[in-house]
């Protein structure tokens, strides 16, 4: 079973991750903060990482940067309400779902993601 | 019986051999003949007399059958008096003899072939034109000359100069009577020369433009209140100085443009640097003309500066009058002596002096100058010495010449021009302050006669030494009970003493020459006066122009001319609200209306659809002397640049808060959101019948405000393009099909019409999202009918090539109101939508270098065009 880390500073964000991914049947491990996210990072290895740009600690391009520089195979899907597609920083990630309630497009980019590897 | 074609003779050709002329050959009593004829229409006490004693007494100089006066009318000519048998061949004659003498402007003499009824042509005729400042104002025909034995005989050629020498008196009587009887017209001329004065004071008073004078070496000469406000430096402060506005770094390119100008050159439009009094630099656009003098040397340097840095200079108050700087202006223009003046004043002293029965020996006149309180000579004639005096005569009484080619012959001659005498005389000038002759002439109004000088104390003493003359006597020219000068005449070489007939002749045709005199001067102060507006307007780029209190337009400068692309006469004398906003009644919103109202000068911004552009427009009321409102002074200036780039600026400034605001919403909004709708997803896989729908309509209404998300996301995304060449038809192919199922739902057609191939550089993606959101709204507009996208080349007039993507539709149309804020974020007609549809698409046209417009008729439907800039393959 593969495991993703959802990373989102928003708890009933998370809460809706959690459900619909391991509905999907993935196992899914959850950060509400930049903090938590490097540490369940560590602890876990996750197979890829959802994460949200925008953090009140740290900012999601920071993390993306410190996670690929720890495990730099290890993907990382970007979500966010803004659309990054012309920043630089964003290109260091794997893919880049603008968030919507509608999860079908962030499923089908994890989905491709891992039958990849 | 059918005559034959009648002949004309000119002058010329006219060789016949009939001799009997009936001047007698010698030039003095041709003269005498003349002053004969000028006493007896001195006579006349009104028109009709003046014309009959003109028909009467050239009939009978001439020994001929009739005479008819024609006076020019507008273009034709009237018939004032027949005489004698004249009247049977009026109608011949207008479109014939007369009829040419008039069109040509010349002499025409005629003769009947043999054998013609001499009730239906006449046999002989000449026709003349009576001339004033070179204008025909009238003709008079002779009819039928008859020799000693009373048969008919042909009009010669000393026949003709001796006409043509009583049709110059003619002519004078008939204008001085014109103008004694038609006040109107004085005060007209009068009123010109009030109103053009006026005009240039109130321009230059109005103008927020520099206008400084220079002598050569730049020195200021006159400093207008606009030079002031401009650079800084009061009028006091800059007069006398090395041109102050002219930073260090300039002053050696400053001097190679005096250098420049000096040879009369005019420097137009010239952009470069000032230096204010505060030591601040500005931009201006600068004009540099040359001022000329009398003589046509350059003597000074005019220059119009306007300052390019704060446009909206107009808007600030207006100038106070200048009349320092109109002043000095006038006085130059003044300055310029006109040939004109010059041989009217020839022709007055000639007058006096030709001919040795009745002439004088030498005459001067001196004219008033009311501002220096002096007489000043103006000109003098007759011979320096005895000798000259002899052979000048001796050679006229030889050649028979007419006073005019006298006149001719002395204009082209620049010796006698400039004689002994007329030198003299133009150096002479008397105050009068002081008593003597020629001052009392003036102060008392009326002729003196200096028998002898030593016996007469107030002799002018002045005259004495510098021309030896030993009796004179001196009449004032008057003209509307002004003494305008004093006309001076002596016998010194004959000897002859002058009489009191000779007086009251003088007296008489003083009076004659003095309006004569007066009405030139005036003449030539408002060719001046016009000479020196049309070089400042030809200046100014500004649209300037002056109308009437009834709207008519009376003047306008190069710059109107240009703009409304018509003749200037086919501008002036159009009502200005047809001219500049084609409307048959004044345009409420400019400040015209209210200047004529208040009387009062208004500065307001127009936006002129038949202009196409927006204007400031200062409009000032123009006052005659006595307070009352002649007309307006406008002047326009285009400001459509700039306000499309206040505009630019105000968008971007928009753009960039709305962008903040979208960036905080979409933060705020877009996590709730997703959590609400993520989870009535799961609610609704999981629920049943109205439960299962309730939670679909919360999924959808979520969807909806999501999207409206995406749209604002989408606007403020920053924009880096994906270039690639595509080919235009083919793109509108895909969108076509794209939307075609949306299109058929409301009954309407997607059209493409591809006339041409269109390549062009785009990125295809963002384009097809703004072609979408432009079609999407004509469908929105529309109802069974049809949308045409066409794609199309276009070449602007300044020569670049752009890629024009047209979408038309016959929907419901766009107010005019709503057309300027289409493109504006959130603004929407529809109840639907967001708003943004079209404000993304102008985004994007504008990330593409490009521009959209849109031209709509309620009704009618709407017209999009995307220009974007086409690269030459």
């Amino acid at each position: 079973m593969k495991k993703i880390l959802v990373v989102d500073d928003e708890k009933n964000i998370l809460k809706l991750y959690e459900t619909e991914l391991q509905d999907e049947g993935y196992s899914v491990v959850t950060a509400n903060s930049g903090k938590e996210a490097l540490e369940a990072f560590e602890a876990h290895s996750p197979d890829l990482v959802t994460l949200d740009i925008l953090m009140p600690d740290i900012d999601g391009i920071q993390i993306l940067r410190m996670l690929k520089e720890k495990k730099p195979q290890t993907p990382v899907v970007m979500l966010t309400a803004y659309d990054y597609r012309d920043d630089f920083s964003v290109w260091g990630s794997d893919a880049y779902v603008v968030k919507s309630s509608d999860l079908t497009g962030l499923k089908d980019t994890i989905k491709t993601i891992l039958e990849a590897r | 019986m059918e005559s034959a074609e009648p002949i004309n003779h000119s002058m010329q050709q006219s060789g016949s051999g009939h001799e009997n002329s009936s001047c007698p050959d010698d030039t003095s009593s041709c003269a005498s003949e003349a002053i004969r004829f000028a006493k007896a229409l001195l006579t006349a006490a009104s028109d009709e007399e003046l014309f009959r004693i003109i028909c009467e007494e050239l009939s009978d100089i001439f020994n001929s059958d009739g005479a008819a006066l024609y006076i020019t009318q507008d273009r034709d000519l009237e018939l004032k008096h027949s005489h004698g048998n004249a009247a049977a061949f009026i109608g011949w004659d207008m479109s014939s003899n007369a009829g040419r003498a008039f069109s040509e402007n010349r002499a025409v003499t005629y003769s009947a072939p043999p054998g013609i009824d001499p009730g239906s042509l006449p046999l002989t005729a000449a026709s003349l034109p009576l001339t004033l400042n070179s204008a025909v104002i009238g003709i008079l025909t002779l009819f039928t000359k008859k020799a000693l034995d009373s048969s008919p005989v042909q009009f010669n050629e000393k026949d003709i100069i001796m006409l043509s020498e009583l049709a110059e008196i003619a002519s004078a009587a008939l204008s001085n009577r014109h103008e004694c009887n038609c006040q109107n017209s004085k005060s007209k001329v009068h009123d010109r020369a009030e109103l053009l004065k006026g005009y240039l004071d109130s321009f230059l008073e109005n103008t927020a433009d520099a206008i400084v004078t220079t002598d050569l070496e730049g020195h200021v000469t006159s400093w207008n209140k606009g030079a002031e406000k401009m650079y800084g430096f009061s009028h006091l402060e800059a007069i006398g100085q090395f041109m102050p506005f002219v930073p260090d770094f300039l002053i050696d390119s400053e001097k190679t443009f005096i250098d420049r100008v000096a040879l009369g050159e005019t420097l137009k439009e010239i952009e470069t640097i000032r230096k204010k009094k505060d030591n601040s630099m500005i931009d201006v656009n600068l004009t540099l003309s040359p001022i000329k003098n009398s003589t046509g040397n350059v003597v000074g340097i005019s220059g119009i500066a306007r300052d390019i840095t704060q446009k909206k200079k107009t808007e600030k108050n207006l100038l106070r009058r200048n009349s320092e700087l109109s002043r000095i202006l006038f006085i130059s223009a003044a300055m310029r002596g006109t040939l004109e003046l010059d041989k009217l004043l020839r022709m007055v002293l000639t007058a006096v002096t030709m001919g040795d029965g009745l002439g004088f020996n030498r005459a001067m006149l001196f004219l008033r100058d009311e501002k220096h309180n002096v007489l000043k000579g103006a000109m003098g004639v007759g011979p320096a010495s005895h000798e000259e005096a002899w052979e000048i005569w001796a050679r006229l009484s030889l050649e028979h010449k007419s006073l005019a080619s006298i006149l001719d012959e002395m204009d082209k001659n620049p010796n006698k021009k400039e004689s002994f005498v007329d030198m003299l005389c133009k150096g002479i000038e008397i105050s009068l302050d002081s008593d003597t002759i020629l001052t009392r002439t003036v102060k008392a109004k009326k002729a003196y006669n200096v028998v002898d000088i030593q016996k007469e104390p107030l002799s002018d003493l002045e005259l004495i030494q510098q021309f030896g003359t030993e009796a004179y006597a001196s009449v004032p020219l008057i003209s509307r009970d002004k003494v305008i000068g004093v006309l001076w005449v002596d016998n010194l070489f004959t000897r002859r003493p002058i009489s009191e007939q000779d007086i009251e002749f003088l007296r008489i045709f003083s009076n004659q020459m003095a309006s004569a005199i007066e009405n030139a001067q005036l003449f030539e102060s408002i060719n001046s006066t016009e000479q020196q507006l049309s070089n400042i307007f030809g200046s100014i780029s500004d649209l300037l122009f002056f109308t009437g209190t009834d709207y008519r337009i009376n003047k306008v400068n190069k710059a109107v001319v240009d703009k409304i692309g018509l003749p200037e006469e086919e501008i002036v004398g159009k009502k200005c609200f047809q001219i500049f906003h084609g409307m048959q009644e004044p345009l409420m919103s400019c400040p015209h209306v209210k200047t004529l109202d208040q009387q009062k000068a208004f500065i307001e911004e127009v936006e002129d659809f038949h202009m196409g552009g927006t204007y400031i427009v200062s409009c000032s009321p123009l006052f005659d002397k006595s307070g009352a409102l002649l007309g307006t002074v406008h002047i326009a200036r285009d400001i459509t640049e700039q306000k499309k780039l206040r505009q630019k600026v105000a968008d971007a400034e928009r753009m960039a808060a709305l962008g903040e605001i979208a960036a905080k919403v979409a933060h705020e909004i877009r996590n709730p959101l997703l959590s609400v709708g993520g989870f009535a997803r799961r609610l609704e896989k999981r629920l049943d019948n109205d439960l299962k729908e309730y939670a679909k309509i919360i999924v959808e209404e979520v969807g909806r405000l999501e999207e409206i998300l995406n749209d604002t996301l989408g606007f403020v995304r920053s924009g880096r393009l994906d270039i690639k060449q595509t080919d235009m038809n083919a793109f509108i192919d895909k969108i076509i099909t794209l939307l075609e199922s949306a299109a058929a739902a409301k009954g309407d057609q997607l059209i493409k019409e591809a006339d041409e191939k269109v390549s062009l550089q785009i990125d295809q993606n963002r384009l097809k999202e703004a072609l979408i959101n432009i079609i999407n709204n004509a469908i929105q507009a529309t109802k069974k009918s049809t949308i045409v996208v066409k794609a199309f080349y276009e070449t602007r007039p300044d020569g670049l090539k752009e890629g024009i993507i047209e979408v038309e539709d016959h929907g419901a149309g766009i107010k005019t109101e709503d057309q300027n804020r289409i493109f504006d974020p959130f603004f929407t007609t529809r109840s639907s939508g967001t708003g943004l549809g079209l404000a993304i698409t102008k985004k994007i046209i504008e990330s593409h270098r490009g521009r959209i417009e849109v031209k709509s008729e309620i009704g009618k439907g709407t017209k999009f065009r995307i220009y974007l800039p086409a690269q030459e393959a």
